[in-house]
Order: structure tokens, then C-alpha cells, then sequence
């Protein structure tokens, strides 16, 4: 209901009191339309990378979570290539845990955690998640790689957020090569995936 | 990083007019929780029952106040045309949107909306009534057809003659279900063929066809205006309906004489509905599903060959109009028993009833009953779907039952496909065509004299001039609304009145591999949780939905878990969910409830 009174105390907390490793902001100037950015934690592979994320606060908001999805390519068995993320709390009940009583703050911490703890038992990724699951080492140099080719922070130190977005747009049709094998993928198991929202 | 000043970025023009929007929404809402927390119990329910409370930020008190008002005046039945205008929205869009309106009914209540895409242009309308559960949609296409079609002989009915501006009305009083004794059947080549394939879709055309009996008020007095309106043309032929094979010939006499006499206007006229009713014991619940086209007729559309006289009369330029009637509604048990003797005492009165034939068939617990019947040059298809709603809440969806329901559902949307195929065909060449509207013939065209004596509904066609286009009749449907029963137990149906039936009907149309929506908790059980003022010695200050500070005056509702939110943050939550936003309790969960302090 209070779209727009909530927000706007939501946004003044992430700039304020960002939850640690957390960034959040207005793109552009509508409220609805947030950009945020996570940083790799500590010890995963995703160390040492900046993420970009979109953020898009439905009309109904907070009764409905908002729509989350990663702009910077990443490798994980739950976020696929188009950036979706397969995470409980993005989606409504019963199937979701969405409750209105969460925020954006606490979604992007969620993310983040999802980040460091894959659940390869839910995939997205087929084959990022068995590889997660059974071969772990090559899992981790795949991530990093990406990670490196990706997210990395000296690519991106000078650049504003939305040449940021941009840019890795730019790289993932370089990398289209990569990307093809991950859609493949993704296609071949359409409709039996457990969680593809959005 | 250097994440925040990107709010600056942009014309200065343009935040600053964002800015000043966003201002008004915010000063919007501090009016809405105002008013809301101005409201007494009473009050309160009633806007929020009503769907009139709208989204905090988007209306203004003034507009609430008066919202407010109405609903007190007024009584409770009249909310829907009265919100209507408030609530109407123009909207210029392709047919997909249609879609999306529809999901928006659902949060809306009612909504009118039109649009245009290439030569055709679509108006919608819904309305609900909150208290009765009635939904009511209607959904009306005009065609603008450039020129004739493109091969009307590709009919090969001789007398029929190709309807390729067909008129297809929906009209609920137009229906008539006596029983099978309504003698004269006429049924073009075509029609029959129509006929029988919306029944066979479903199963054997013959079984039980008799049976059925007009059951809604609405057909009774439809039944009555028939009388009224009944047009000289049309004697009633001998022949039994069953076998609609038989027929043909006789049709086609009746379709000569008709046209012999001289119609320069052809009208046709055929109405398909789709009722679909539950008569389940406990939860009575019906659907109804009208799916009516309406095509002015094609005058010169000529086959030549056959009709004399009406190739020449009808204004071919009449542009095409479908109209598609959905209506949802609740049945009360008895209901239909008590119909039936009523219709059954009509019927006797009359005994030239129009002509009807009626074929009802039953499977999985389904029963379908088809019926056609035919008066002044106005055929109208009548399909009633009863579907026992309770089985579908108590066994899932994956039951046999609520496939047989989306196997009609869907039929029923292929029809409104068919339609539209037809639209863009622009030629009734398809003799096989599920939709009925195909069938129309020549037997139909009566002389424009006629016609205009004949119904008021045909009237208000003709009168048009080409610009048919006929909703449903208010009359019928409202008569027909019934307070629904309680369906105790069943949660979901439950719940917010009409809502649920809209959902069903959207879960089966419009989503049916979306499986997961929300269940949320009914007005009585949302009502029956505790609610106090905030008083200043609290401690608890925030709720969590809006993140806001509670202040003096504001209605707080306490969950059996303890937690508490505003009272109309909450209940719009536990209108779809049934957890505690906070710990995710069950709300409902007996032995939770604790003692409100």
C-alpha cells in the first residue's frame, strides 16, 4: 500500500545504513527502478567482484517482492543468464516466502548469502549446479573466471553505475560463445525447472 | 560507490516534476491514512469490501469521501455501476491487453475499457457486485470490414446463405430452454452443424437432450419477452429436435418463405452462452460463462444464388460486432429445483414455445446442457456448464473433474478465438466452424419490418443500423443473482466475495500453469482478529508492511502470534496470505490465539 512512503524510507536507510558489502540506489529518478550492487564475499569465488543488480518495486509493493535480477553475468547454480535468481524470498506465498515484513535491504542480503551458499539442490543451472555438486574445483575456477571477466573491480573503478551495465552487456555478447552454452542449457530444461519466477 | 549520485542525473526539469509528483502521492497518502483512520469499524468495511479504498497515494479523500458516501447511499447492488465511472479507465491497446484487464477486474472490481487495433475496435465492461459474489464481463468487438466477402459460395448450404457479416448477439433473455416438446427446430445445414459440434465437443449430442429445462430467471423472462416479441415468422416445424440431421429440409423451406418474404434486411442473429453453474450441496457457487458473438448480418454477402431477396436487403455495410458475455455468479442451493417448476410452468402456458432443441450430456461429474433455440430471426445457443465447485476446492486441480472444466474452459475460449478468426477471415466460408455464429442463415433473414417488431433487442440492432452491438440485458442477470451460500470450509472461495470466482475462472483461462496462487483468509475470518486504537503507551511502534511509526487514532490488528499492523495494511495481506508477515505463523492456526491485551 505505502508503495511510496515505504520506499522512500527504504532508500534512506540503504544510503545510510547500507547493510556491510551492500549498495543501493535510484536509477535514474523514479523510485521504482533501483540499481544496486554487491560485493563478492570474502573467500567464495566471487571474491574481489562488484555486481550489479536491478531492482524493480512493483505497483503493489510491499505486498508483492520486488523483481530482482543480476545485470552483471554471473556463475552460479541458481542465478541463470538472464540474470534471474531462483531464492525463496522473491517470491510470493505459497510457493515463495515473500512477507512484506522484508525489505530490499534484507533481499540484497539474502542474495548475498545465496551468493556464497549456492543451493545446487534447487538449480537453475543445470550444469553449473551438477558441477557444483560434483566437481567442485573446476566449479570455483569457472566462477572466478567469470568473476575476473565480469565483475571485476579494476575494469569498472572509473565507471559510473550505468556505463557499468552497459558495459557488461557489452562483454556478454563478447562471451557470447559462453552465454550460448548457458541458454542451451537453460531451454533444454525448460518447464521443469523448480523455480523460474519473474 | 559512487552509487548515489545518480539520482542527480537527468533533466532538472524532469526530477523536479517527478519530485513534485511524488510529493503529491506522499501528500495523498497522509490523506488516505486520515481518512482511514477516521473511519469507524463500520465504515471501514465497508469501503474495504467494496474495493474502494483503492491504493493509499492514488485518490484523493475528497474522492474516498465520496466513494464513502455512495456506498452508504446506494445499496450494495448498485456499487458496481456506480463505481464504474469512478473506476473507468480508457485505455488504447491491443487485444493481449484484454487479457491484462481481466487480470485487473480481479483487484479492480469494475472497469470499463476500449481499444482499437487495425479495423477492429474492443470495449469491455465489468462489473462486480461485492456483496453477492456476481461477476459480470462483457466484452464487445466491432469489426469494420472493408468490403464483402471474399468467397461466399464456399458455403455449400444453398439456402443458407453465407453469413459473412453475421450478427451475433448475446443476450441472456434471449435464451430459452423448454423442454424438447418446443417443436419446430429449424436448422439449416449449416446450423446443425454447428449445433452438433459444440455438443459433440463435449460428448454425445443425445444424450438426455430433452432434459433441460430453463432453470435461470433470466430464461424465463426471456421466455416472456419471446412471447412478447415473437415474430410472425416463424412457425414452429413438427420436427423433433433430436436428430437435428433430420431437419435440414424443413429448415430450409422455412428459410425460403422467409426470405420470400422479401426481407430487405437480413438480419442474423445467434447467441452462444456458456452457463456453467455448480450445484455441489454446501458450496453453491455458479459460473456463468456467455460467449456470444453477434454479427450484423452481411447483406449482400451474398450468394446470390440463394436468397433473392436478402442478398439485396442487407446493408452489407454493417460492421461486424462480437460480443463476448461472462458471468460469474453464485447459486443458492434450492435454487435450481425451484427453477425448473417454474420454467416447467411457462412452458405449459405456452405451448408454442420458439423453437428449441436442447441436448444435454453429463461426464465426470459436468453436466452440459446445449440448447438452441430460434424466434424471429434470432437464434440463440445456450451451452450450461455445472461444475461442483466444492469437488474442485476439495480434491485440487489436478482431479479429472477440473481437467473436464479446462477442457470446456479452453473450448469455450477457442470459441472466442474462432471469432476472431472469423473477424479476420471476414468469411463465414468455414462451414465446420465450432462457433455457432457460422450457422447463421438465410432462415434467419426476416424483412426489415419484421424485424423491428420482433424483439427489443433486435430492435435496438437494426435501429443502430449497422452499428449492432447488444450487451447482455441487465434484467436477466440481476434477477439471477442469489446470495451466495456459505461455503464453509472452503477457504478460498470463500474469501472476498466474487474474487475467488474471477480467479477460477482466471486460473483455468488465463493461467493454468501458474498453480500457485496466493490463499488468503475470508473478510469474516480477517474480521474476527482483534483490533484496537493505538493508544501512546505502546511499545511496539512500527509496522512492518508500511514501515511506518503507528500514531495516535491509528487501528491496529493483532494476529494470534502477537505482532500488530495497521488494520488496513494488514488485511490486504491476509486477503491473499494467511501468515503473519513477521514470523509466518498461521494465522488461522487454532491454538495460536492468545488473549488480545
Amino acid at each position: 500500500m505505502q508503495r511510496t512512503s515505504r520506499l522512500k524510507r527504504e532508500l534512506h536507510l540503504l544510503t545510510t545504513e547500507p547493510p556491510p558489502g551492500i549498495m543501493c540506489w535510484q536509477n535514474t529518478n523514479r523510485m521504482d527502478d533501483l540499481r544496486a550492487q554487491i560485493l563478492g564475499g570474502a573467500d567464495t569465488p566471487y571474491e574481489k567482484g562488484v555486481f550489479s543488480l536491478e531492482v524493480v518495486v512493483p505497483e503493489r509493493y510491499p505486498f508483492e517482492p520486488p523483481k530482482i535480477r543480476f545485470l552483471t553475468p554471473i556463475y552460479h547454480p541458481n542465478i541463470d543468464s538472464a540474470g534471474r535468481i531462483c531464492l525463496d524470498v522473491l517470491r510470493l506465498p505459497p510457493k515463495g516466502a515473500w512477507r512484506p515484513s522484508l525489505n530490499i535491504s534484507t533481499l540484497l542480503t539474502s542474495i548475498q548469502l545465496l551468493m556464497s551458499e549456492p543451493n545446487p539442490d534447487d538449480p537453475l543451472m543445470a550444469d553449473i549446479s551438477s558441477e557444483y555438486k560434483y566437481n567442485k574445483d573446476v566449479f570455483i575456477q569457472n566462477a572466478k573466471q567469470w568473476t575476473e571477466k565480469y565483475a571485476s573491480q579494476q575494469n569498472r573503478a572509473s565507471i559510473t553505475p550505468d556505463e557499468e551495465v552497459t558495459q557488461s552487456e557489452a562483454s556478454t555478447l563478447k562471451e557470447s560463445a559462453i552465454s550460448q552454452k548457458r541458454k542451451g542449457n537453460v531451454a533444454s530444461r525448460k518447464g521443469k525447472k523448480p523455480c523460474l519466477d519473474s | 560507490m559512487e552509487s548515489s549520485d545518480s539520482n542527480d542525473k537527468g533533466t532538472i526539469d524532469h526530477s523536479e516534476a517527478q519530485r513534485r509528483s511524488q510529493l503529491d502521492r506522499l501528500e495523498r497518502e497522509e490523506a488516505f491514512y486520515h481518512f482511514v483512520n477516521n473511519l469507524n469499524e463500520e465504515d471501514y468495511r465497508l469501503m474495504r469490501d467494496n474495493n474502494l479504498l483503492g491504493t493509499p497515494g492514488e485518490i484523493t479523500e475528497e474522492e474516498l469521501m465520496r466513494r464513502l458516501h455512495q456506498v452508504k447511499e446506494g445499496p450494495p447492488q448498485q456499487n458496481g455501476d456506480e463505481n464504474r465511472g469512478a473506476e473507468a479507465t480508457e485505455d488504447v491497446s491491443n487485444r493481449d491487453s484484454i487479457i491484462d484487464w481481466l487480470n485487473s477486474v480481479r483487484q479492480t472490481g469494475n472497469t470499463t475499457r476500449s481499444g482499437q487495433r487495425g479495423n477492429q475496435s474492443w470495449r469491455a465492461v465489468s462489473r462486480t457486485n461485492p456483496n453477492s459474489g456476481d461477476f459480470r464481463f462483457s466484452l464487445e468487438i466491432n469489426v469494420n470490414r472493408n468490403n464483402g466477402n471474399p468467397n461466399p459460395e464456399a458455403e455449400n448450404e444453398p439456402p443458407v446463405e453465407p453469413s459473412n457479416g453475421e450478427d451475433l448477439e448475446n443476450s441472456q433473455s434471449d435464451t430459452e430452454t423448454p423442454r424438447s416438446e418446443s417443436p419446430s427446430v429449424r436448422q439449416p445445414g449449416s446450423d446443425r452443424s454447428t449445433s452438433e459440434e459444440l455438443v459433440t465437443e463435449e460428448e454425445s449430442p443425445l444424450r438426455g437432450q430433452r432434459r433441460a429445462r430453463s432453470r435461470s430467471p433470466e430464461q424465463r423472462r426471456t421466455r416472456a419477452r419471446t412471447d412478447r416479441s415473437r415474430s410472425p415468422i416463424n412457425p414452429a416445424s413438427e420436427t423433433p429436435r433430436r436428430s437435428p440431421n433430420n431437419m435440414p429440409s424443413q429448415t430450409l423451406d422455412h428459410s425460403l418463405v422467409n426470405e420470400s418474404e422479401g426481407s430487405s434486411r437480413t438480419r442474423q442473429h445467434v447467441t452462444l452462452r456458456q452457463h456453467m453453474t455448480t450445484t455441489e450441496m454446501a458450496s453453491e457457487n455458479a459460473v456463468l460463462f456467455s460467449t456470444p458473438e453477434t454479427r450484423p448480418a452481411p447483406p449482400a454477402l451474398g450468394s446470390p444464388e440463394t436468397n433473392g431477396s436478402s442478398e439485396s436487403a442487407a446493408p452489407g455495410q454493417r460492421p461486424p460486432t462480437i460480443v463476448l458475455d461472462l458471468q460469474v455468479r453464485r447459486v443458492r442451493p434450492g435454487e435450481y429445483r425451484q427453477r425448473d417448476s417454474i420454467a416447467n410452468r411457462t412452458r405449459s402456458r405456452s405451448q408454442t414455445p420458439n423453437n428449441t432443441v436442447t441436448y444435454e450430456s453429463e461426464r465426470g461429474g459436468l453436466r452440459r446442457t446445449f440448447s438452441r433455440s430460434e424466434r424471429a430471426g434470432v437464434r440463440t445457443y445456450v451451452s450450461t456448464i455445472r461444475i461442483p465447485i466444492r469437488r474442485i476446492i476439495n480434491t485440487g486441480f489436478n482431479e479429472t473433474t477440473s481437467v473436464a472444466i479446462q477442457t470446456i474452459l479452453r473450448q469455450i475460449m477457442t470459441g472466442f478465438g474462432e471469432l476472431n478468426y472469423y473477424m479476420y477471415s471476414d468469411g463465414d466460408t468455414d462451414p465446420s466452424g465450432p462457433v455457432p455464429s457460422q450457422n447463421v442463415d438465410a432462415p434467419e433473414v426476416q424483412s426489415g419490418g419484421d424485424s423491428g417488431s420482433t424483439s427489443s433487442r433486435s430492435e435496438n440492432t437494426e435501429g443502430s443500423s449497422g452499428e449492432v452491438y447488444e450487451s447482455s440485458n441487465e434484467g436477466g442477470s440481476a434477477s439471477a443473482r442469489r446470495e451466495g451460500r456459505n461455503a464453509r470450509g472452503s477457504v478460498t472461495f470463500e474469501e472476498s466475495g466474487s474474487l475467488p470466482f474471477l480467479s477460477l475462472a482466471q486460473f483455468f483461462l488465463l493461467n493454468e500453469d501458474d498453480d500457485d496462487q496466493p490463499r488468503g483468509l475470508t473478510k469474516e475470518q480477517i474480521d474476527n482478529l482483534a483490533w484496537r486504537n493505538f493508544g501512546e503507551s505502546d511499545a511496539l511502534k512500527t509496522c512492518s508492511v508500511c514501515i511506518t511509526e503507528y500514531t495516535e487514532g491509528n487501528k491496529l490488528r493483532k494476529l494470534p502470534c502477537s505482532h500488530e499492523y495497521h488494520v488496513h495494511c494488514i488485511d490486504r495481506w491476509l486477503s491473499e496470505n494467511s501468515t503473519c508477515p513477521i514470523c509466518r505463523r498461521a494465522v488461522l492456526a487454532s491454538g495460536n490465539r492468545e488473549s488480545v491485551v
